[in-house]
């Protein structure tokens, strides 16, 4: 297996954005704005459908393998927990869009730190429409402690 | 489109609270969003991997105070959000959200946020949020 650098696709992933996904991601976070669920309030607002939640793309938990996306990177999974995740919005999503996502390693370090090293990776992932527009980045940074001496 | 929320440096965003957690709420959360870590349904496994019991998913308390934002500036005015998983959130544990205006570009109409969701006065996850707002 090679090992992974800055740059390097890890994994793509297509979906469509679905009124009854939305549905379940607005009760799973007690959402209450009414455009997520009923599309009379979401054509009043001016859009074509229901508005995804914020969060919505994580909803591709469901298309990808994140075992092997782990693997690939070549991680510990028992030493691996999530930092941070970010959103950056260039529009909203509504049902019926349909979503690739590209997710690229676009950091690698290792640092030392008073408990050993710590291994951050920070993955990118950018997902676009139909139309090729970048709608959505989502940021996340993976932590892998080292093994304990 | 809604109209955006007027703010000011310093203001804050109506806190709300949510919970007790229950293992249906992780549940529900796993088969929305596909995260099915047995370390968030199985206590087995989460007690072999150290914990006392199953923990939720860290994107469930991100959800919930994406959500509890997005409600109070509307989902269309969100620009960026960034979380930081800070600690564990068991079943039992009742999330509070805050969060406070820390400045404004009156130019781009855009407001910098901090959020913090919290169990019994301990954060769990301090987020960031850019939110396009009014005049």
């Amino acid at each position: 297996m090679t090992t992974p650098v800055v740059g390097d696709v890890v994994d793509e992933v297509a979906f469509p954005v679905e009124a009854g996904k939305i549905r379940e991601f607005t009760r799973a976070t007690r959402t209450t704005d009414r455009r997520h669920t009923d599309p009379a309030a979401a054509h009043a607002a001016g859009f074509t459908d229901v508005l995804a939640t914020a969060t919505h793309v994580m909803v591709c938990g469901h298309h990808r393998d994140q075992g092997a996306m782990i693997a690939k990177l070549g991680l510990a999974l028992e030493r691996v927990v999530v930092g941070t995740v970010r959103w950056r919005y260039r529009r909203p999503l509504v049902a019926g869009d349909r979503l690739h996502g590209t997710r690229r390693i676009v950091g690698d370090e290792t640092r030392s730190t008073s408990k050993g090293t710590l291994r951050v990776i920070t993955l990118a992932t950018d997902f676009r429409d139909d139309t090729g527009e970048s709608v959505v980045e989502l940021i996340e940074t993976v932590l892998e402690k080292g093994l304990q001496g | 489109m809604r109209a955006p929320v007027r703010v000011s440096v310093g203001g804050h965003v109506a806190p709300a609270s949510v919970g007790p957690i229950t293992a249906t709420d992780i549940v529900r959360f796993a088969g929305a969003g596909g995260d099915f870590n047995p370390l968030h349904h199985d206590p087995e496994f989460a007690a072999a991997a150290g914990y006392p019991g199953v923990i939720a998913m860290g994107q469930l308390q991100a959800g919930m105070l994406a959500g509890w934002l997005a409600d109070w500036c509307g989902v269309e005015h969100l620009r960026e959000l960034e979380v930081r998983f800070v600690a564990p959130v068991r079943p039992g544990d009742t999330l509070t959200f805050a969060g406070e205006v820390n400045g404004v570009d009156p130019a781009e109409r855009l407001a910098n946020l901090t959020l913090t969701a919290s169990v019994e006065g301990k954060p769990v996850v301090q987020a960031t949020a850019i939110v396009h707002v009014a005049d």
